[in-house]
């Protein structure tokens, strides 16, 4: 398994042109987010229908993930992903010349936005179908560190915003999706062969498994506090220290690059001390993190600080559920992935959602960070309850067909 | 469908005055051929003597009646192997007793159909020809001097020395394979052509086996054989269509019970509890109720979960764990009892009051250091009881021992177990599976499950059983672990005595070869104890436990220190 061997087997610019599609489709996902202090002072938002708007594109994410799952099935990634790719551009094209006055505009806007979300399920399975399995982990990790994505969002739209007007800013997002859309039809390629399309049978005989529900709820969990912190830290940050929707942003970046960044470092942790372990540390540290963040901190710096420490537990979380899965599911690995990132959307539109939701009815987002980090300490008895299950026998049944 | 075979013999003695050659073969009934095949010998015996008949002849005979003697769970080399190796003192010591019989030897080539597969074991210059799609090849190699004038004289036959050494193989069976058993009268006076030709009439089924073999001698005849001449041909007709563990099973089309409720009635027997569920298998308590003497004794019913029941891979591995309960017939175990007309796919075994090891450490049972000597000799020779028969057991853990109120260590649960059935076709599969903090270290780089692997696993059940942590810590499944150096036991017991410790660091090592090798050896560990320990070992040097780190750091450490060197070289 030397680097020159990985290089050879698959395909290395269709790798590179789902990395780059998935990497600004992610961009635009969140992009609301770090806009939201700008554009809910022009419509005049309430902290609730904030929360709700950036939290929209989230839940269509992961609804649509499915949706785009199907038609990787049957169209074929390729096409799949140029369907998806052109629905945002149109989208952006109508945010930045249309008329986007009102909270339900918005709210569509979030709707449409939830197709770039969904570029997990064709740019993953565009990618690691060019490889064997034995490099499949590798080419997942590679086309997977576009959830850096994120992180540029909430660096540079604020920037942007203030020099350009926020809703230009869905005009000057066309530029690099342009340019992503040339790379992307000129160099992917499907991959020659392809697994049979999954029926919705196998989503719900998936679904018998109790493993199949705790790991939708750990995933969730992570990914979900990953995703709607993304989304939310720029209000936050406005809203509590009152920094201004800049500085905000690029607090927001640090917070999320570095949760971006550990992911690959999870699968690591996972592979050499074990899913579980990890899985407990990070939720324990996660949730500490909230809680302490729950209390309020003095300074902007140290509510960042606390904020980083989440994000990297939350982040490596999501490294290591993704180790487990697929050895855990392996007959079922297309339909959990699906599954599985599914219910991490749901996770960051509830956390998103809620945290608007608590401020607006409380006046301070305790509630909604205490509720998450809690979410997080029952992510850990769950972990425990998985773990006295799994110290049984492993058959040569289920292990066989792992090479498969 | 079983094995269908077409097998045809012949011999005579040509222009000798004596016939030294003997062939022989056995087609056995069913279950015998499932079990241990059809098997074919050819011998050829020299000496000055008259010895030379009754070596080849008793090597012979010998094989045929004392292969299928062997365990049914021995690989087939190994059988073969041991049965040849008495033939071989057998024939030493008469050829040195007996003063008419001096210098008796003999040559042998055994060929064994089984399932799919046919195995083979040489020693001499008789020779395995196979005939497939038209192509003839040799199998076996000649052991003869490699030198003019010399190539009658073996290097290796029974009878020659202390030391034997056989040739083994083995491979897939084709349809309308041929294989020909021959000696040196027969291939050394007929040409390639010639045997081709004849095999590949009997290939297509237009010369039956024997009419070849006797066509055969007919031209090894003609063309000048001086020498006694003998050919055995097995043509094969059909294969099995199931691979070899699923024709084990006679059930086939038994079905697993629905899941059983406490007092339903299933063939005669009541259910008394549920015992275990796992994620493919369920352990009722039934009791006997037609039983005549109305003692109702209590048994134990395996059977598949029923969603199980079609899983085509579940059922070979359930028949397959059935066959072997059935031959593990020792103390150590729980007894399979015949069942009376099963309607449902599940077997019987023997019940017996008490609980597993386990159960035990989990209700916190503390075990002295002479308590678990006493169960870890009693674990040490269920293992080798196993061992012994050629089967790998692959999840020894403290939920696997039992210890019952009788006092008898029992070793449950052949689930994964692999046998000499298995060599060929299931050897390589899964080398992970297992219960991960029970696995070898080397099983996680995909080394086969071995003897010493289950030794390790004894190993670890022991220091468990004592201590309650596992030497490298818990391992999850789906994990890597990083193997570093095992905490010693008595970090957790410091009243272990040092011997104890010592032997417990044995079987847990790192590196198989610092192992104990046999069960057998794992016993004399633990009898001997004290009076005689086993030399304490000291911490590996890191040349010896990591070299490539080590030479990695030290390259990491002299580039520094140049680059150190050349940055002060430039300040100056």
């Amino acid at each position: 398994m030397t680097k020159t061997s990985f290089w050879k087997a698959g395909h290395t610019p269709t790798l590179f042109a789902a990395f780059f599609y998935f990497d600004l489709s992610f961009m635009v996902w969140v992009i609301l987010g770090p806009l939201a202090v700008q554009i809910s002072s022009d419509l005049h938002l309430s902290q609730a229908q904030k929360g709700l708007m950036v939290a929209t594109p989230l839940l269509a994410g992961a609804l649509l993930r499915i949706v785009m799952g199907v038609l990787v099935d049957h169209l074929k990634p390729k096409r799949a992903g140029l369907i998806g790719q052109v629905i945002v551009m149109a989208a952006l094209l109508w945010a930045w010349q249309g008329v986007l006055d009102s909270y339900a505009s918005m709210l569509t806007l979030g709707l449409l936005l939830g197709f770039a979300g969904a570029a997990f399920a064709v740019a993953l399975p565009l990618a690691s179908r060019w490889y064997p399995p034995e490099h499949q982990g590798t080419a997942l990790g590679i086309a997977g560190a576009g959830n850096s994505g994120t992180a540029f969002a909430a660096l540079l739209a604020p920037s942007l915003a203030i020099a350009f007007g926020w809703q230009n800013v869905f005009g000057l997002c066309l530029i690099p999706l342009g340019i992503a859309f040339i790379v992307y039809m000129s160099m992917a390629k499907d991959a020659p062969s392809s697994p049979p399309p999954k029926s919705m049978k196998e989503y719900l005989a998936v679904l018998k498994d109790k493993d199949a529900w705790w790991f939708m709820f750990f995933y969730s969990v992570t990914f979900g506090g990953f995703s709607g912190l993304a989304s939310s830290l720029a209000i936050y940050f406005n809203n509590q220290y009152g920094l201004s929707p800049v500085t905000a942003g690029y607090f927001t970046a640090a917070c999320v690059f570095a949760g971006s960044l550990v992911r690959p470092l999870g699968g690591r942790m996972a592979d050499r001390i074990g899913g579980i372990k990890t899985l407990s540390i990070m939720y324990a540290i996660a949730a500490g993190a909230l809680f302490v963040a729950s209390i309020g901190m003095g300074s902007a710096l140290s509510a960042a600080a606390v904020f980083v420490i989440a994000m990297l537990a939350l982040g490596t979380g999501n490294g290591a559920v993704f180790q487990l899965v697929p050895q855990r599911f392996r007959k079922e690995i297309g339909v959990m992935t699906g599954m599985v990132g599914m219910a991490g959307g749901i996770g960051g539109f509830y956390l998103a959602s809620s945290l608007g939701l608590s401020r607006q009815i409380t006046g301070s987002y305790q509630i909604g960070l205490i509720v998450f980090g809690s979410l997080a300490l029952v992510a850990l008895l769950g972990l425990s309850s998985v773990k006295n299950r799994w110290r049984t026998t492993w058959g040569s049944a289920a292990m066989t067909s792992a090479k498969v | 469908m079983a094995l269908q075979l077409d097998t045809g013999h012949a011999t005579r003695q040509g222009l000798r005055a004596r016939n030294e050659d003997f062939v022989g073969m056995v087609t056995p009934r069913e279950p015998g051929l499932s079990n241990k095949g059809f098997i074919g010998a050819i011998a050829d015996g020299v000496s000055g003597n008259e010895g030379g008949r009754e070596a080849s002849e008793y090597a012979v005979r010998g094989l045929l009646a004392d292969y299928y003697a062997t365990p049914d769970t021995w690989p087939v080399s190994q059988a073969i192997e041991r049965v040849l190796k008495a033939s071989n003192s057998w024939t030493l010591h008469h050829g040195a007793i007996r003063p008419e019989l001096a210098g008796m030897a003999t040559t042998l080539t055994a060929l064994v159909l089984r399932g799919s597969f046919y195995y083979f074991s040489h020693v001499g210059d008789t020779r395995l020809y196979l005939l497939r799609a038209g192509v003839l090849t040799r199998l076996t190699s000649d052991h003869v001097w490699d030198r003019p004038e010399m190539q009658h004289v073996l290097t290796r036959a029974i009878g020659l020395d202390t030391q034997l050494t056989v040739d083994h193989g083995s491979g897939q069976l084709h349809e309308r394979d041929v294989f020909l058993l021959a000696s040196d009268g027969l291939w050394a006076a007929i040409t390639q052509y010639d045997l081709a030709f004849h095999l590949s009439q009997c290939a297509q089924g237009t010369l039956d086996a024997n009419a070849c073999a006797d066509m055969l001698l007919d031209a090894a005849l003609a063309g000048g054989s001086s020498d006694n001449l003998s050919a055995l041909v097995v043509a094969v007709r059909a294969l099995p269509e199931q691979n070899l563990r699923d024709s084990l099973s006679i059930s086939d089309q038994l079905r697993p019970p629905p899941k059983l409720q406490v007092g339903q009635m299933l063939d005669g027997y009541r259910v008394e509890a549920l015992i275990h569920a796992s994620a493919a298998t369920l352990l009722y308590q039934v009791s006997d109720a037609q039983d005549v003497s109305g003692a109702q004794r209590k048994l134990v019913l395996k059977t598949l979960q029923p969603d199980r029941g079609n899983d085509a891979l579940e059922r070979a591995a359930f028949a397959h764990e059935e066959w072997l309960a059935k031959r593990v017939i020792a103390r150590f175990f729980p007894q399979v009892i015949a069942t009376r007309q099963p309607n449902y796919l599940y077997y019987l075994t023997t019940w017996h009051a008490g609980h597993s090891l386990q159960q035990h450490l989990d209700i916190g049972h503390h075990f002295t250091v002479p308590e678990a000597l006493a169960l870890g000799e009693q674990l040490v020779r269920a293992v080798g009881a196993l061992h012994r028969r050629s089967i790998i057991h692959r999840d020894i853990k403290p939920a696997n021992v039992h210890l019952g109120l009788d006092g008898q260590l029992r070793l449950l649960d052949l689930g994964l177990a692999q046998s000499g059935m298995s060599e060929v076709d299931a050897r390589s599969d899964a080398p992970q599976a297992g219960t991960p903090s029970f696995l070898a270290p080397e099983q996680f780089n995909d080394a086969p499950a071995s003897l010493r692997t289950d030794l390790y696993a004894t190993g670890v059940t022991l220091y468990q059983m004592l201590t309650r942590h596992f030497p490298y810590g818990e391992i999850e499944p789906f994990q890597r672990p990083r193997f570093g150096i095992p905490v010693p036991p008595s970090r957790y017991r410091p009243e272990l005595p040092l011997w104890l410790e010592n032997v417990l660091q044995k079987a847990v090592a790192r590196d198989p070869q610092e192992r104990f090798e046999t069960a057998e050896e794992f016993l004399l560990a633990l009898e001997r104890a004290a009076a005689k320990p086993l030399p304490t070992r000291g911490p590996q040097p890191l040349a010896q436990r990591d070299p490539a780190g080590l030479w990695r750091a030290i390259a990491i450490i002299s580039i520094v220190a140049n680059l150190l060197l050349l940055y002060l070289l430039a300040l100056h």
